[in-house]
């Protein structure tokens, strides 16, 4: 007993010498999907022999871990998937300010001196082929009765770019459009992840406002899915990635960012059916330009977050 | 760690005092300072307690309170409906192919609650395996507080189950066998003399039952949400992951959950110290058990109908959608395809660096806590020290501490600039926290065993010049063996697919099973998430069932 207590005493504080050594690698926390960034680290490692560290979680538990260590930080590049974040990250002062050279074709609305655009991904209608439901075309279409309880809306309290949406045509219509669809028997149904896997089992037909790239993976795959993104206008949401300030080794991260806005790194992006940032990568699925974006000021739509959601979750009820 | 051979309670009351406090009261320490200091994750003690009032002034809270509270008492009664009769009959009679339904009823331990879920939602839902066979679908039970308790309580009522089951068998029909001879019905001695007798093992499944209830994520998340149903879990979760990120608020809606926790562990203690639960008292006992008679079928029926629902749906839900190529080409033979399996296997996205991860994980989890488990419950149970009601409730604090505020507690109390050396950002902060996670089960247990063994033998041992120590070894040890080694099996089971705590607190790079299932699903890829997750499950049933056969052969374990 007191041998094994030994051990395991012994265990402990040579994992945490070992812990103590430091090593110059990059340390990435990312909420990108884990294949691009496993893809992303491999060819960043293969051409500068800098090792990366990755942690890979969804924004809001990402950002839970960087809260809880602010004491001792130990993130060097942070990618979200919300934009929102480098814009609060910028004002705190914890960014690094940097233009990479290899981002001169990023447009100018997906750079800021201190955040770029790893990638884009757009909001649709995720909509279940074989549902037997007419295509819809238009967000309005699923307020008709053929989609009665065929509607998943993912929960914008869990999701950056939800909230934008829905922000954005609430304030359209003064919540007209969620009131119609709460009329039709829609509900609000978790996460992005979990809004979706209802829709491909068909147990639901469509999700209102579904994260495009992981709908195209899926489709990619033979699900019999498609994204319809509404000539009316839907909003995107762009990926900044960020250099923060208590970085030790901030000319890796540097490194870290040029790789990513590369040939080689926007086409892993690509790859993973997010529009890449840069304009001159051609990617297998609708561009910003195919797009039209919904018109809306963002700081105004975060400023009244709370009350927006209090009115989302007075139609739906419950929480 | 002088042990000198003074007595035998030292060494070992220091051993679980020692790791208590490492693995307990600082992760717990850190998460109190955070609800009083909300700036402690920047390093500052400005401004406390200014976060308490807005926190407990949110009028939703009395809801998310209430909520936790009926579905935490809704899962433990029926849990208890369904476990203790089958547990009394598993115990009092011989019941035929007895270790095939232990076997059986031992895997929805091993299916991880939120996959569980996922299976009957996939069965239920409208278009879902229920629908596509026999052309109906269950989802407005599904999503209510009725279809999450029995989703609840077919994934814990074995905990109960499994206790019921070795506590009545101790206790053994010997004492109902007197009270009949002076005169009892079989019904009445049952009730009058082997329940009672059989409450410690009873009230401790219970407790862990409710505690799990009120701290269980996944099922609320994914079925109550749907249903307006907010419990303080989801509200704790929403707090730490929706920016900006509110930890001193969800700090302190986690110390009202383990208050919760603690009042249900302050009052089974209570039921329990009112009277001796003594009855291995070294006198041989009749192992024989009766014949079922013309109870066979019934009983038979309620086995296999327990097991279809609680094994046999969640395992052929997730077999279904792993052996799918496509989720949405439904059930047919033409959409059947090893690939998920294939992919698995072959390491795709880092799938059998997971599978060994979690699983050495589990092995010293269940070591460290086995180990901290069986001292601090001997030091409980068996001496006088002073003090030892704080050991105990500090083996009950994790029970209620939502696995994502045990990540939160340890980032905060590891990570520290000043400390010279730390274990986070390594493997053994997973450990950490599995052990901090997992230590109520084994303690639970074993206390539960120690209440059972009369102070007698210990006494007769150190009568005969055997050392405190050597009649612990000799004599208690042996006695609890059955109860800590299931325990410690369970806790093998429970860390090797422990979730919430593992994705925030993981060290960069390194993945579970756990975190390897969650991305998968995040991403879609539902099917390959549920190869994995079947694979765990197998190995996670396969594992400890090879070693307890090992264990039995070699004699170490009685049954």
């Amino acid at each position: 007993m007191l041998k094994s207590l030994k051990g395991i005493t012994f265990g402990v504080v040579a994992a945490a010498l070992m812990a103590g050594v430091a090593h110059a690698d990059v340390t990435v926390y990312t909420a990108g999907p884990q294949s691009l960034i496993d893809k992303l680290s491999a060819g960043f490692t293969k051409q500068t022999g800098i090792k990366v560290n990755v942690f890979q979680a969804t924004t809001g538990k990402v950002m839970a871990r960087i809260e809880a260590e602010a004491a001792n930080p130990v993130v060097d590049v942070l990618v979200s998937a919300s934009w929102d974040t480098a814009t609060d990250f910028a004002k705190r002062g914890w960014l690094v300010k940097y233009s990479s050279p290899n981002a001169a074709k990023v447009p100018d609305f997906l750079k800021t001196d201190s955040a770029v655009a790893q990638g884009i991904s757009a909001l649709g209608i995720a909509w279940n082929t074989k549902s037997g439901t007419p295509k819809p075309t238009e967000w309005a279409d699923l307020t008709k009765k053929e989609y009665k309880d065929l509607v998943n809306i993912p929960d914008p309290a869990q999701s950056g770019s939800s909230f934008e949406l829905t922000a954005a045509l609430a304030g359209q219509d003064s919540f007209k459009l969620f009131n119609d669809l709460k009329a039709n028997g829609a509900i609000i149904a978790g996460a992005n992840a979990d809004a979706l896997n209802p829709v491909l089992q068909g147990a639901k037909a469509a999700v209102f406002g579904a994260v495009d790239y992981i709908t195209l993976a899926a489709k990619a795959k033979g699900e019999s899915i498609d994204v319809i993104f509404p000539a009316s206008g839907t909003v995107i949401a762009p990926r900044p990635a960020m250099i923060l300030n208590w970085s030790k080794n901030q000319d890796d991260a540097k490194k870290f960012i040029d790789y990513m806005l590369s040939d080689e790194g926007q086409k892993a992006v690509a790859d993973e059916m997010l529009m890449p940032a840069r304009t001159d990568i051609p990617a297998n699925r609708p561009l910003i330009s195919d797009l039209k974006l919904l018109k809306y000021d963002t700081a105004a739509v975060y400023g009244k977050r709370k009350e927006t959601l209090a009115e989302i979750t007075k139609i739906y009820g419950g929480k | 760690m002088k042990a000198n051979g003074v007595t035998g309670a030292a060494p070992a009351a220091w051993l679980a005092i020692a790791g208590l406090v490492l693995v307990v009261a600082v992760p717990f320490i850190a998460v109190v300072l955070q609800g009083i200091f909300p700036n402690l994750g920047q390093g500052s003690f400005s401004g406390p307690f200014s976060s308490l009032f807005a926190t407990l002034a949110d009028s939703a809270l009395i809801g998310m309170a209430g909520n936790t509270l009926l579905l935490g008492g809704c899962v433990v009664l029926a849990s208890a409906v369904v476990a203790v009769p089958l547990g009394v009959f598993r115990a009092l009679y011989r019941i035929p192919y007895a270790p095939f339904w232990d076997v059986v009823l031992l895997v929805p331990f091993m299916i991880p609650p939120y996959i569980a879920t996922l299976g009957w939602i996939m069965t239920l839902q409208p278009r879902g395996y229920l629908q596509q066979l026999v052309g109906f679908n269950l989802a407005p039970f599904l999503f209510s507080l009725f279809g999450m308790t029995l989703v609840m309580a077919f994934n814990t009522f074995p905990v109960v189950y499994f206790a019921v089951s070795r506590t009545v068998e101790a206790v053994g029909s010997r004492y109902a066998d007197v009270g009949r001879v002076f005169g009892a019905t079989p019904a009445r001695a049952f009730w009058r003399i082997t329940l009672p007798l059989s409450a410690p093992g009873l009230a401790a499944s219970l407790m862990l039952v409710f505690a799990a209830a009120i701290e269980e994520y996944g099922t609320p998340a994914a079925l109550g949400r749907r249903a307006g149903f907010q419990v303080l879990v989801t509200g704790i979760d929403l707090r730490i992951t929706d920016w900006p990120i509110d930890l001193p608020g969800a700090a302190i809606l986690s110390l009202l959950l383990v208050a919760m926790s603690l009042v249900t562990f302050l009052a089974q203690r209570w039921i329990l110290s009112r009277r001796s639960y003594q009855t291995v008292g070294g006198k041989p006992t009749a192992k024989d058990k009766r014949p079922l008679g013309a109870l066979k079928v019934p009983v038979m029926i309620a086995f296999a109908v327990v097991a279809f629902l609680a094994t046999g749906v969640p395992l052929l839900a997730i077999l279904a959608t792993a052996l799918s190529r496509t989720i949405s080409g439904g059930l047919s033979l033409g959409n059947l395809s090893l690939n998920n399996f294939i992919l698995v296997f072959g390491n795709s996205a880092g799938a059998v660096g997971a599978l060994v991860n979690s699983f050495s994980l589990g092995i010293a989890t269940a070591l460290i806590t086995g180990l901290i488990g069986v001292t601090a419950a001997y030091t409980v149970v068996k001496t006088r020290m002073r003090g030892r009601m704080t050991i105990d409730v500090m083996t009950i604090l994790p029970n209620a501490l939502p696995g994502i505020v045990v990540a939160v507690g340890l980032i905060l109390a590891w990570n520290m600039p000043w400390l010279p050396a730390t274990p986070y950002n390594t493997a053994f902060i997973l450990l950490l926290a599995y052990c901090c996670i997992l230590l109520p089960q084994p303690v639970r247990y074993t206390t539960a065993a120690f209440q059972q063994i009369g102070d007698n033998l210990e006494a007769a041992a150190r009568v005969f010049g055997a050392s405190g120590i050597t009649a612990f070894r000799r004599i208690l040890l042996p006695l609890v063996f059955p109860s800590l080694a299931s325990a410690m099996l369970l806790v093998f089971a429970l860390a090797s697919r422990e979730l919430v705590a593992s994705v925030v607190v993981a060290p960069v790079g390194m993945q579970t099973i756990a975190t390897f299932i969650w991305r998968q699903f995040e991403q879609g890829s539902i099917g390959l998430g549920m190869a994995m997750a079947f694979i765990a499950i197998v190995i996670t049933t396969l594992l400890p069932l090879l070693l307890l056969t090992l264990l039995r052969r070699s004699g170490l374990v009685a049954e």
